[in-house]
């Protein structure tokens, strides 16, 4: 192993092995997307059935849960940095021979694991339930990169979020606000189109909603309106590498500062 | 060989203007055992958070193993174990997975790190807990359990930091019986910092005593008593203690300046005994003392000597406090 990535090993694993052992928190990260997965979502398709003939709703609904999973899990993260820091090992991982940077990497790449074992558990649920995944092979990277590359971005925004507040409990408040909320404006439950034009301006910028339109290339192929409603292109594939790109400058960006807010906050700026 | 600790003209500003450390110099040989004592605010945390790197300096220069902490951060990292003040576990964890996360970590190939855990298990008594959570550990257990990580990887340098505050006297003193264990058999050169004098003079070949963020003393524990003299008067006056002073300044006994603090006085007294027993029968005929000891001097002594108010016009702090604002910032060892 090089310098450059030695303790990612130890780390990512510790966090995982660490994850494993707050089967409640997994269990409440769950709970919503299982509920709109197994009774909402079939609920809503029977009662008030689709805006568009070509796209069935129920499904639609449970690929957007993923823009809700996903976050709302990579925010937990900042609890697990505010323990380690303040009745952890954090100090003891910071006197270690690794880069410091090494840290919060080791940390987002477990929590996108989780992310990701998580989104698949929803995804067989929903497929049990009803739902019509039109995938490819083709097709499954861009889902799968696009929950990976939301979930790096908003453990980014977690770090920094924890680092600046200090404090557990204000901390957890935050968690539905920053986490779930902009879900609500992504297009995940319904189109954009239908969103009041100021709102829809603000929903093009977030990076819930490129993921959200994403998620839907990857998994309802050819059925799907979210790219066309943020890029007014022709191209299909042209739209979704846009989204990609912009997903992924969010994830790399919010990745970045969170590992210079790590180094400043917990090592006086020292490598 | 160079000293495995090298300190040179060590700076600590903080952003909020406190000047934590200002410009210390000391050394510590291979194999030795040296503590670093100061009041609190003394700028010895913030010393020892610089060698750990967790703080970076303002000014000046701190080598370990060789190092150069501030060009090669991870290679001094990769050779110093350090045990914090507080508990510093992942409470998730057993004892055994908290070791091996550290010989991870540290780069310990995988059949030495089993040798080594199971070998320091055995030392620390917890071979037989060492599956359980740490949750589940008392604090003499925990700490045992940080003292053998900080050595799992055969560090050149263990730093303590004030490693048995909040810890009862009895696990205390069997802590300190580890560590001198642990020291004979590993070969590691320490550098502790402590509140607790009477450990630092059983525990270490030198001392340095840190005061407003300069080191006012460095030597054996042995030649820093020697500095307040062998015997100690200790005074409780009656009521004022100018009369008392007077007396004892007057009476020839004394070897050094007297110290005061509230209504004590401590002062170095020459070892004739028939001074000492005119002087004693002086202060209580003239019932100004309502306790007098002649005690034998200690680290203590030169603690409060060196780091108590300097400065007052009668000369009274001390035969130490004059050179308490005079920071020792050449300390040499003992040859």
């Amino acid at each position: 192993m090089s310098a450059a990535t030695a303790g990612l090993s130890p780390l990512y694993w510790r966090r995982l092995a660490a994850t494993g052992k707050t089967v409640p928190r997994l269990v409440a990260q769950l709970l919503t997307p299982v509920l709109w997965i197994l009774i909402v979502g079939p609920a809503l398709a029977r009662a008030l059935g689709s805006f568009s003939p070509s796209i069935d709703y129920y499904t639609y609904v449970a690929v957007g849960q993923v823009a809700f999973l996903v976050p709302f899990t990579a925010m937990f993260a900042g609890i697990d940095l505010l323990t380690d820091k303040d009745f952890g090992i954090l100090r003891e991982l910071l006197v270690a021979p690794i880069r410091r940077a090494t840290i919060p990497l080791a940390n987002a790449a477990a929590v996108a694991t989780v992310a990701l074992l998580q989104v698949a558990l929803v995804a067989l649920l929903a497929v049990a339930r009803g739902a019509h995944f039109h995938t490819s092979l083709a097709r499954l990277p861009w889902f799968v990169a696009t929950a990976a590359l939301l979930s790096l971005g908003m453990f980014g925004i977690a770090q920094v979020l924890a680092l600046a507040i200090k404090q557990q409990a204000a901390y957890g408040a935050l968690i539905p606000a920053i986490g779930v909320t902009p879900f609500f404006l992504s297009g995940a439950m319904y189109p954009l189109a239908v969103l009041p034009l100021g709102l829809k301006a603000i929903a093009l910028v977030l990076p819930w909603t490129h993921a959200v339109a994403l998620l839907h290339y990857g998994m309802m192929q050819g059925t799907d309106p979210g790219l066309a409603a943020i890029w007014h292109l022709s191209s299909e594939p042209l739209m979704a590498t846009l989204s990609l790109a912009a997903l992924a400058v969010f994830a790399v960006a919010s990745l970045a500062i969170a590992v210079r807010v790590f180094s400043k906050s917990t090592s006086d700026n020292v490598p | 060989m160079s000293d495995p600790v090298q300190v040179r003209d060590l700076h600590k500003t903080y952003s909020n203007g406190v000047q934590a450390v200002r410009g210390i110099s000391f050394t510590v040989g291979e194999g030795e055992v040296f503590g670093l004592l100061g009041p609190n605010g003394a700028g010895k945390s913030t010393t020892i958070g610089m060698l750990t790197t967790m703080l970076r300096p303002s000014a000046g220069q701190i080598l370990v193993a060789g190092h150069d902490l501030a060009r090669e951060p991870r290679a001094a990292r990769q050779a110093t174990g350090v045990v914090f003040q507080d508990s510093v576990l992942d409470n998730d964890f057993s004892g055994r997975q908290n070791l091996d996360l550290h010989a991870r970590l540290w780069r310990l190939p995988r059949a030495e790190a089993d040798r080594r855990i199971a070998a320091l298990l055995a030392v620390i008594g917890l071979a037989d807990r060492a599956s359980d959570g740490v949750r589940t550990y008392s604090g003499g257990m925990r700490r045992r359990l940080e003292i053998a990580r900080a050595l799992l990887a055969k560090p050149a340098i263990l730093l303590l930091d004030e490693p048995t505050t909040g810890l009862d006297p009895a696990v205390r003193q069997e802590l300190w019986d580890l560590i001198r264990r642990l020291r004979a058999t590993e070969g590691v050169t320490v550098l502790l910092s402590t509140h607790y004098l009477e450990e630092a003079e059983r525990v270490c070949d030198r001392v340095a005593i840190m005061h407003q963020g300069h080191l006012v003393a460095v030597d054996t524990p042995r030649r820093l008593v020697d500095t307040v003299g062998h015997d100690l008067l200790e005074l409780e006056a009656t009521a004022s203690t100018g009369e008392a002073l007077q007396i004892l300044q007057a009476s020839g006994a004394t070897a050094g300046r007297p110290l005061l603090t509230a209504q004590t006085i401590s002062v170095p007294i020459r070892p004739d005994a028939d001074q000492r027993s005119r002087l004693l029968r002086r202060l209580v005929d003239d019932g100004l003392a309502a306790s007098v000891t002649i005690r034998r001097g200690s680290l203590n002594d030169v603690f409060l000597h060196l780091t108590s108010a300097s400065g007052r016009p009668d000369g009274v702090a001390g035969a130490g406090a004059a050179d308490a604002t005079r920071p020792a910032t050449e300390a040499r060892r003992p040859a």
